[in-house]
């Protein structure tokens, strides 16, 4: 029993290791599937926040949306590195400090909106799932990329 | 990776954060408040901001701890200067929500709350800053 174990075993790992690169290719662009799917449904509760209810205020957060990425884009190369390292750059340290007041900024605005009266429960609600949603798929993107794209062919 | 790696790497983001808050609090209490919020009302989270702003200008390995020369001066008194605009601008958030709290006709008590809460949120923001960068 126990060497037939050992057998399957083996068998599996060869079967793995030789995996086809045209599979892992498909695989990668399953996560681009999830990622559109992510923020797609990021716009979606987005949108249905303001359409359901008619009332077209909680689009302000849209601003907050294009404020967030941009300090990265502008100040910070594409690496993963500089974002997720200890840096004794100044120019990083501004561009972590403005990324955290611009994701504040996406939650504050919908908390105002619902503290003044302007929208309702439902309409607080949907924009903090796509607020959620919208980090998430950040998060995925910054994983995805992690992976070296050379190894799959 | 121990705790103050992570610190050193997430801590400028933390800071923005909570610097964000602040400002937000107080955007809340502007904009839900009845009465309009005079000026005067401003300045504290005005000269928090300052004094978060002026105590990140220095570099710390400028500091100099030594008992046997004159150091410099000109940093310390910086700092000094830094801490008292910090200081000012704190006590003068209580005595507005103080004032805010006794007199009738003056803005909401959410109006003087929501200030303290902006100059102690945007002066920790400048205290996380300062101890997350490493240089």
């Amino acid at each position: 029993m126990l060497s037939w174990q050992k057998k399957f075993a083996a068998y599996l790992e060869l079967e793995m290791a030789e995996l086809p690169g045209y599979f892992r290719y498909c695989l990668n662009t399953g996560k681009l599937v999830l990622l559109g799917i992510l923020v797609s449904g990021g716009v979606v509760l987005q949108i249905l926040a303001c359409a359901l209810y008619n009332n077209w205020w909680p689009m302000l957060t849209a601003i907050t949306y294009v404020l967030l990425p941009m300090p990265l884009l502008f100040l910070v190369g594409s690496g993963r590195s500089s974002l997720f390292s200890e840096s004794d750059s100044s120019w990083v340290n501004a561009t972590k400090f403005l990324t955290g007041a611009s994701a504040v900024g996406s939650i504050a605005i919908p908390a105002i909106l619902k503290h003044s009266g302007v929208i309702g429960w439902g309409a607080f609600a949907m924009e903090l799932s796509s607020f959620f949603v919208f980090v998430f798929a950040i998060l995925c993107y910054i994983r995805i990329n992690d992976e070296d794209d050379y190894s799959s062919l | 990776m121990d705790l103050l790696e992570l610190w050193a790497i997430f801590g400028p983001g933390v800071a923005g954060a909570v610097f964000g808050a602040g400002w937000w609090i107080w955007l809340d209490a502007v904009v839900c408040s009845l009465v309009t919020v005079p000026f005067l009302h401003y300045l504290p989270g005005i000269f928090a901001s300052f004094a978060a702003l002026m105590f990140n200008c220095v570099r710390k390995e400028d500091i100099d701890y030594s008992p046997y020369d004159e150091g410099e001066w000109r940093l310390k008194l910086w700092l000094f200067i830094a801490y008292v605009v910090s200081f000012v601008s704190l006590a003068g958030s209580a005595g507005l929500l103080i004032q805010d709290s006794l007199d009738k006709s003056a803005p909401s008590v959410w109006t003087g709350v929501a200030g303290v809460l902006q100059c102690v949120f945007v002066l920790i923001s400048g205290l996380v800053y300062w101890t997350s960068h490493p240089e």
